[in-house]
């Protein structure tokens, strides 16, 4: 599963996809399957009050769709960290883009950088993981 | 400065959760899992909701002085040593590892650190949260 961590360039895009806007219900949702219950991601006058211009999504939602994308192309046993900086704001209905870069690997492992940014280059969280090669 | 410096080294008591199949099938649903294997296995991010339990996150917060609404998550760390699996029984141990700050006390962070275990197992994972706190500036202070 994880072949084109053998043999890509280092440098080189491992994946791209575009992240769907999230709706409110979905920040309800994500609010209630993992308990953080925040205002800022339900409350729009809250969000208001904040100084947002509307609900922001929870930044370990934004976190969870970059990890999805990892496990997607990686088995989940071969993951050995994943680290997120939060240096954005994504809000209710903006689409993102997520990708994956190549940026270095040794015979037991490769690193991975993986951002997540809106559609005109803003940065919303920027990932690294490591990726077992070697077992 | 708002947090309390004397606070590095506290922990919270370890405390157990265990691992509901149907929670792990909710949380996968949440982020958009469309991969069944995630039902067994928990997602990458997991260990976030397993540290929360407890209402533990809010108490570190709480014991730190820190002002809810004046924090951020900055960052987050996680480490994988073995998959967590729908039905573990998974013992969480939450200290606060470090506190710090830059540009002269405006910004402090607080770093806390969570060690995941399985009795038959034994350790699973941790999990480092680095938290922001913005602090007015002096002037406001005086």
């Amino acid at each position: 599963m994880s072949a084109d961590l053998l043999t890509a360039e280092i440098g080189s895009e491992l994946a791209r996809e575009t992240g769907d806007p999230c709706r409110p219900e979905d920040l309800r949702r994500y609010a209630e399957a993992s308990g953080d219950l925040n205002p800022l991601h339900l409350d729009r006058d809250f969000a208001h009050a904040a100084g947002f211009d509307d609900l922001i999504v929870h930044g370990m939602l934004n976190m969870a769709r970059m990890g999805r994308l990892l496990t997607s192309r990686y088995e989940s046993a071969q993951l050995s960290s994943f680290t997120t900086r939060f240096e954005g704001v994504l809000l209710v209905g903006q689409p993102s883009v997520l990708t994956m870069q190549l940026v270095a690997r040794t015979d037991a492992a490769a690193e991975i950088e993986i951002l997540m940014c809106t559609l005109d280059g803003r940065r919303i969280a920027s990932g690294r993981a490591t990726i077992r090669l070697a077992v | 400065m708002a947090l309390d410096r004397s606070r590095i080294g506290y922990c919270l008591p370890a405390f157990t959760v265990t691992v509901e199949p149907a929670a792990l099938a909710a949380f996968a649903e949440a982020i958009g899992d469309p991969d069944p294997a995630c039902r067994e296995i928990a997602p990458p991010t997991f260990m976030k909701v397993l540290e929360g339990q407890d209402n533990s996150s809010r108490r570190i917060m709480e014991a730190l002085g820190a002002d809810l609404k004046r924090i951020l998550h900055a960052e987050q760390q996680f480490e994988y040593v073995a998959p967590i699996r729908a039905g573990m029984k998974v013992s969480v141990a939450r200290c606060v590892a470090d506190i710090y700050d830059r540009r002269e006390g405006q910004l402090e962070f607080a770093l806390i650190e969570t060690t995941f275990a399985d009795e038959e197992a034994g350790v699973l994972g941790r999990s480092r949260q680095l938290v922001l706190v913005r602090n007015p500036p002096r002037s406001d202070e005086a």
